[in-house]
């Protein structure tokens, strides 16, 4: 008889996200178990716990997520999980810290898409403001779109704090091969002049950018806001756009909104625990594979 | 319609261990709910309300299983709870805190195997040391040892105080006749292994604690077993899978041989997985704890 299929979700939170469970059961997993309050130096020892108890068979039946809020503490932790693996005894984890990874993936797929449909350009060369970008989607979206070949800047109030986040995003998750900087908001009116793209991910109901600062932008092109709640991050720009242009801008730029992003993050994250399901050898996911399937999709998907 | 079999996992640690978790699943129960951080004082109460919001017939479809990391912990535990039940709302408990009791009865119980067919000897007329001896699994180990007739060491590494105080603690409270001591170099090892008939390694994983330097002083040697599956392996020259090979590297112990983890765990998954059955096809409630675990692994191994 084949087994049941196991995921055993760790979060560094007092909770799971219901978000992440309810994507998991969704996805296949027929029992989804939290482990709260995980500490990193627990990780070893849960993964080892998990690895020892099945078949190697049916260790493709068994998964490990880590959620959590904290970018850099999830790549660690997935880092350490695979090295807790002793093969053959070896399953596939998948971080995704506050659904960062992949709501990361999708706004920069969906960006991507509308350069290549209104613009037929790429995001090669092109210059990504992302403002309130020193969270964990801002993080990882200027790694995603450097690695892709922009040059990305993230903004943030305090420049050393931004200045600290691009450096990490340069050094830690891009491996030293791309270079994020870093800008303080207070100068993004001089910024916006070059930009061609905006990400806008930081807190819901903070408006980053202004009809003015739009008006001003002589060759912006795709201005994405994953904030869903009014007001929205990108005036002009609310959360049914999907590549629809944005009101008063003069290079005709194209807005994308929350729920559209949100729509591909959804298909990238339900893809990519499918894939734990189905692999045949294991898989370790984070940002890097969510932006792959969030470019699958929407290039399977195009009209 | 039947019933989903719901399996309530108590834990007093922050975590429940996955391993558990997988084993009750692969077991055949449907639904597992995880309760961590769960005191002593808690277990009479969550005992009994999981016992009235079933009939008596939802008996076999509903269990509690004891983690954590401390055998007395446990027993406390499953004492406890088996105090709270009110025939006939009465449900089955399983402690296994570590897996350790069914990994220490599993070890025991190859152990034993291989002492007959290889020595044609009993547990009754041998020495056994247990390096490791004041973790979960060394003292399930001892316990199940020396209940079994062998003269029992527990071995620490690093004091023969606190051996010495866990071997009187569990002696005290389940009828065990467990001596304690410690090793804390190749040297004090060599000189405890020198004249015991048996090793068990229950040492932390990815440690080696027994070399062939040590091995080498054994003259009387006849099974070692090994419960580390993370290399570097807790006694040189036994292989994972190994069962009964012969320990080589034990050049002046007449036919000693090995046991080695994966095989153990073979019989330790088996067991596990045995007794997590019994839960859902039991007429009548099983309060099962390291006996009930050695009775099963000699029927296994």
């Amino acid at each position: 008889m084949e087994k049941p299929f196991i995921l055993h979700m760790l979060t560094t939170a007092k909770n799971l996200s219901p978000f992440d469970v309810n994507m998991a059961l969704d996805a296949g997993w027929l029992t989804a178990l939290p482990y709260i309050n995980v500490e990193a130096s627990e990780v070893q020892g849960l993964v080892q716990d998990a690895i020892f108890s099945r078949s190697t068979k049916n260790l493709k039946r068994t998964g490990i997520f880590i959620g959590g809020r904290d970018t850099k503490q999830a790549m660690d932790m997935l880092k350490t999980a695979k090295h807790s693996m002793v093969p053959p005894f070896e399953v596939s984890v998948f971080a995704d810290p506050s659904g960062a990874f992949t709501t990361a993936a999708g706004m920069v797929a969906a960006v991507e898409r509308e350069l290549l449909t209104k613009f037929n350009t790429t995001l090669e060369g092109k210059n990504i403001l992302a403002l309130g970008g020193t969270g964990p989607v801002g993080q990882a979206a200027a790694v995603i779109a450097a690695q892709a070949g922009a040059n990305v800047m993230i903004i943030g109030r305090q420049l050393e704090k931004a200045q600290a986040i691009a450096d990490l995003c340069s050094n830690e998750f891009g491996d030293g091969k791309i270079t994020v900087t870093a800008g303080a908001d207070a100068d993004k009116a001089e910024y916006i002049k070059t930009a061609d793209v905006v990400f806008a991910t930081g807190a819901a109901g903070i408006e980053l950018l202004s009809a003015e600062l739009i008006a001003s932008a002589p060759q912006l092109k795709v201005a994405a806001d994953v904030n869903a709640v009014p007001p929205a991050g990108i005036a002009g720009v609310d959360a049914f756009h999907n590549g629809t242009p944005i009101a008063g801008s003069i290079s005709g730029a194209v807005g994308i909104g929350a729920l559209a992003i949100g729509n591909v993050k959804y298909q990238a994250q339900n893809s990519l625990l499918k894939k734990m399901l189905n692999t045949e050898k294991p898989v370790y996911l984070h940002f890097e594979h969510a932006f792959e399937v969030a470019r699958d999709y929407l290039k399977a998907n195009a009209s | 319609m039947e019933k989903r079999s719901i399996l309530h996992m108590l834990d007093p640690m922050p975590h429940n261990s996955p391993f558990d978790i997988n084993m009750a699943m692969d077991a055949g129960f449907e639904v597992l709910m995880p309760y961590s951080n769960v005191k002593l004082d808690s277990v009479y109460a969550l005992t009994q309300d999981a016992i009235f919001s079933r009939s008596p017939a939802g008996v076999k479809r509903t269990g509690i299983f004891i983690g954590g990391r401390d055998f007395a912990l446990a027993m406390d535990m499953l004492d406890a709870s088996r105090q709270a039940m009110v025939p006939p709302f009465e449900v089955s408990v399983f402690a296994d805190p570590s897996g350790a009791f069914t990994t220490a009865a599993a070890l025991v119980a190859c152990v034993e195997k291989e002492l007959l067919s290889h020595h044609g000897k009993k547990l009754e007329e041998c020495t056994a040391l247990v390096f490791g001896g004041t973790g979960p699994v060394g003292i399930a180990t001892g316990v199940i040892a020396s209940l079994a007739g062998a003269k029992t060491t527990l071995v620490d590494h690093l004091s023969a105080e606190t051996a010495q105080e866990v071997a009187k603690a569990y002696n005290r409270r389940f009828g065990s006749t467990l001596d304690g001591n410690c090793a804390r170099n190749d040297a004090e090892k060599a000189e405890l292994v020198a004249d015991t008939d048996i090793i068990f390694c229950t040492a932390k994983a990815g440690i080696q604690v027994i070399s062939g330097t040590v091995l080498k002083a054994a003259k009387q040697l006849k099974v070692a077993g090994d419960v580390n599956a993370v290399p570097p392996l807790g006694i040189e020259g036994i292989k994972r899978n190994d069962r009964g090979v012969p320990l080589l590297l034990a050049e002046n112990a007449q036919g000693a041989v090995g046991v080695g983890s994966l095989a153990i765990g073979n019989v330790k998954y088996q067991l596990q997985n045995t007794m997590l059955n019994l839960m859902l096809t039991t007429d009548k409630p099983l309060y099962m704890d390291f006996r009930q675990a050695f009775i099963n692994a000699r029927e296994i191994a």
